[in-house]
């Protein structure tokens, strides 16, 4: 039987390093992937998301299940990658490098060339736009988009009422939506 | 605002699921039969599902054993004792710790500056004194501070004696 994330909690709490191991296994994908939303860079995402679970490692023993554990690890990870984002302030073409990979795999299947240019310049200028946003509206829609998380969960997440993420939420769709609308 | 705008304004959390039932239906309604706003909700759909689909791409090609390597080790990892010692400060910077810390500093302050006023042979050293002395309708305050030997005289005039002169004055009536 699969154990719930409280129990292997419990289990790392004394000391037993596989529990640990199991929950990484299960949040490694998600942890990354809003990571890479904020910091839109591969490298940095996959050493930011490394040392938040190195972080969550020292700290599991003050987990006291208030919240859920993967509510309390994308918190780790949020103020990592902001963290991250405030200090390093790279260059943001390594994201456009990356986005292009994908692109040609993709492009090997697609039917449409049509479609196909107007979605990698969908892309393109959706990160530059995302980009743009500060790292709190970042966050909200990331959030958002890779788990359809609620407002409230959200909000635990980054220490805000649900009306702040609400208001957040609204301002990075509006300004998404102004600087996209041409390919929409 | 018309209906259109403020539909447009609640399709985001219309979507999100986080309207109550009858708003929800009310946004639902509309949607389906008016074409701007059916524009603006595949508009929000598509800003949501490109995004996602990148992160989930990239997401889906990370390997968890290399990744769970590179964990390992930096747990194994010696570090040293100051990165220690700043997360730990970090860790016990929260916000509620915080709230209390500002009124708890200005209580150690005042503790201290009352601390180094106090006389240890029992005599203050640096004695001030304020006297009023009420002269007539004058009143004249002292400061003597002993330390340096200065006395400081204020003259002022009694406000309420004021007072008193304009309600003699209004009794007597307006002057035409």
């Amino acid at each position: 039987m699969e154990l719930s994330d409280w129990q292997l909690v419990e289990k790392c709490q004394a000391g037993d390093a596989d529990a640990f191991q199991e929950l990484v296994s299960r949040y490694h994908q998600k942890v990354f992937m809003v990571i890479l939303g904020l910091l839109h860079n591969r490298e940095d995402a996959l050493e930011v998301a490394q040392e938040t679970f190195f972080r969550a490692y020292r700290k599991i023993r003050s987990f006291q299940g208030g919240s859920s554990f993967y509510t309390w690890i994308y918190r780790i990870a949020v103020n990592n990658a902001i963290d991250a984002q405030r200090k390093q302030k790279r260059n943001p073409l390594d994201f456009h490098e990356n986005i292009d990979g994908i692109f040609a795999a993709r492009n090997e299947v697609a039917n449409d060339p049509f479609a196909d240019v107007h979605d990698r310049e969908l892309r393109e200028n959706m990160s530059k736009a995302i980009n743009e946003l500060t790292p709190e509206h970042k966050a909200v829609i990331v959030l958002r988009t890779i788990e359809g998380m609620s407002y409230k969960d959200i909000g635990e997440i980054l220490g805000c009422s649900e009306g702040t993420v609400m208001s957040r939420l609204h301002y990075a769709r509006k300004k998404l939506q102004d600087k996209l609308r041409a390919y929409l | 605002m018309s209906q259109c705008d403020a539909i447009q304004e609640s399709i985001g959390r219309w979507l999100d699921g986080e309207l109550k039932a009858t708003d929800s239906e009310a946004v639902r309604s509309h949607i389906a039969g008016c074409p701007d706003c059916g524009a603006a909700r595949r508009r929000l759909e598509k800003i949501h599902s490109t995004f996602g689909g990148h992160l989930r791409a990239e997401a889906s090609q990370l390997e968890f054993a290399p990744f769970w390597r590179e964990v390992r080790r930096r747990i194994d990892e010696k570090r040293p004792w100051r990165e220690d010692l700043f997360e730990w400060v970090q860790s016990q910077l929260t916000a509620p710790r915080l709230a209390w810390s500002v009124p708890a500093a200005i209580v150690l302050v005042l503790g201290l500056i009352s601390f180094a006023k106090w006389p240890v042979d029992g005599q203050f050293s640096n004695y001030a004194s304020v006297e009023s002395i009420d002269t007539h309708g004058r009143n004249v305050a002292l400061l003597r501070e002993d330390e340096t030997k200065t006395t400081i005289i204020w003259l002022y005039q009694d406000p309420e004696g004021e007072n008193e002169n304009v309600e003699e004055a209004t009794k007597s009536g307006p002057a035409f």
